[in-house]
């Protein structure tokens, strides 16, 4: 469904990033980025969906039947494309001063012509629909708070509800918990881990215990290149190799 | 030695300021003695002016409407116009430089210019009345606001405008649903303010042509109807005085609230 090929970037004072990254993802996958910090976890995800521009290499999405080059495409193209990738941030990115609802309803933006969003012209259907993504996060109850009264698990579970409405093929997750406590974390990846029946899942994660435990499959970057793509178990040679020598599954499984 | 010279940091700049404005006394005739020996005069003019001539009140009502018409013109236009004007001017929605660069200059040359001085090149285009004022008003409630509005717009948080740009979103639609949000107490409470200082103006615009209630007040003054010109100067303050309590109330209502919800 969705196939890198080959994706090169460097920083901008000239020293490579991301070195010749390929793999593809296929629908039901949940898969997990690791790496160590500053690696490039996130500009590869801002790759995906066209926020960033890779040097060479192509991002090819299949999601309905005709391939599309992601790194190709500008304007209204790719914004239709983007409209089947969700994304979800590190941190909250959601419109404080809108209600939790209107941000879980700015996810079908794409869908909609423009002058019918100027004017509010949410349906009631998409309303309902909305208001069925907040409970299946069970935040239903938060639906007309304002964004920036909700904590910060709540607000990565509108998040999540956003996306959900958003209903895209692809859904990438950058380091979608980083900033939660250890409860809110498993919360969010519980409700994560559900919604690859209908979607593929991309996700940056910091700590490799939890990868393994959510992830179907875990694709590890060194220097800018994948250094392991398999099975989301890893061994301490396995660790080795994304993380560099002298760490364990135990040192890395902070939380 | 040290003494002077620890003295001197302070007693060279208060000479220099005594000089200053004894000459700038000296040359502007600043006489106490003056407004003294005036101040019957003063009283006389004052006593003129009492009591107010109550019976022309009834026919002052319509020119204050058009002096409060030119304020309100004024500010929404200006409002609206600022707006986008803003959003033209900031850096992190519009992208062309040049553009950018050159809505800026233009914005601080206006803020440059004084009202009255663009009132008369107004005047010169479309002739004496309303309008010019109304246009004298827009241009100087875009001058400041127009400013106030991009900077405000470069402040927002950037993540929720990235956010929607993933999903797929013009830029329409990021600007209503991601800067309008954040920048919407700031346009309220700017915008109330320059009513405020606009139905000032408005009333000084009349004075030189506009027409409204400042028009009236300076041709009773020149024909010596004093009684009358206390009744304008009355209107004047009620008017001023409702414009900004409605203000200090539409404020409250639409920022307060949403602080409250």
């Amino acid at each position: 469904m969705l196939s890198v090929r080959n994706i090169s970037k460097k920083l901008p004072d000239g020293r490579p990033l991301l070195r010749d990254i390929s793999f593809d993802v296929q629908k039901g996958e949940f898969v997990g980025i690791l790496g160590e910090s500053g690696v490039g976890k996130t500009v590869l995800l801002r790759c995906i969906n066209g926020l960033t521009k890779p040097d060479h290499g192509e991002v090819i999405m299949n999601g309905d039947g005709n391939p599309e080059k992601i790194n190709e495409k500008r304007g209204k193209e790719l914004r239709k494309i983007r409209r089947k990738i969700g994304m979800i941030f590190q941190g909250s990115i959601l419109v404080k001063r809108l209600s939790v609802l209107e941000n879980v309803l700015t996810g079908g933006l794409g869908r909609m012509s423009t002058v019918r969003s100027l004017f509010y012209g949410f349906t009631d259907g998409e309303v309902k629909r909305a208001l069925e993504a907040l409970n299946q996060v069970g935040i239903r109850s938060l639906a007309h708070r304002r964004a920036e009264t909700l904590s910060g698990g709540e607000l990565q579970r509108v998040a999540i509800a956003r996306a959900i409405f958003q209903n895209p093929h692809l859904l990438l997750a950058d380091e979608p918990v980083s900033n939660l406590d250890p409860k809110n974390t498993e919360m969010v990846l519980d409700f994560l881990k559900p919604l690859t029946e209908q979607m593929a899942i991309i996700g940056v994660f910091h700590v490799p215990k939890l990868v393994s435990q959510y992830c179907t499959r875990i694709i590890g970057i060194r220097d800018g290149r994948v250094v392991y793509d398999g099975a989301p178990t890893l061994s301490d040679h396995d660790l080795e190799r994304i993380y560099g020598a002298g760490k364990t599954v135990a040192e890395t499984s902070i939380n | 030695m040290n003494i002077l010279k620890r003295y001197s940091s302070i007693l060279i700049p208060s000479t220099l300021l005594a000089l200053l404005l004894w000459g700038g006394l000296k040359v502007c005739r600043v006489d106490l003695t003056v407004i003294i020996k005036g101040i019957p005069r003063g009283i006389e003019l004052f006593s003129h002016m009492f009591p107010p001539d109550w019976g022309k009140i009834p026919g002052l009502i319509e020119p204050a409407l058009e002096t409060l018409q030119i304020a309100f013109v004024g500010t929404v236009l200006g409002g609206f116009l600022s707006f986008f004007i803003g959003l033209v001017a900031a850096k992190n929605i519009h992208s062309i430089r040049t553009l950018r660069d050159t809505v800026r200059v233009l914005l601080s040359a206006e803020r440059a210019l004084p009202d009255l001085i663009v009132m008369l090149f107004f005047v010169a285009i479309v002739g004496l009345g309303a309008f010019p004022g109304v246009m004298a008003l827009v241009a100087s409630s875009v001058g400041m606001l127009g400013k106030l509005f991009a900077d405000a717009i470069e402040e927002v948080d950037p993540r929720p405008l990235e956010s929607l740009e993933a999903l797929g979103a013009t830029k329409a639609q990021i600007i209503h649903f991601a800067v309008l949000p954040q920048i919407l107490p700031s346009l309220v409470a700017n915008t109330l303010y320059r009513f405020e200082v606009n139905i000032r103006m408005s009333i000084l615009l009349g004075v030189v042509g506009a027409g409204g209630i400042g028009f009236y007040l300076v041709t009773s003054i020149r024909l010596m109807r004093y009684q009358e010109a206390m009744a304008a100067i009355l209107i004047i303050l009620v008017l001023v005085t409702l414009c900004e309590k409605s203000a200090e109330i539409i404020r409250k209502r639409i920022i307060g609230q949403e602080i409250l919800r």
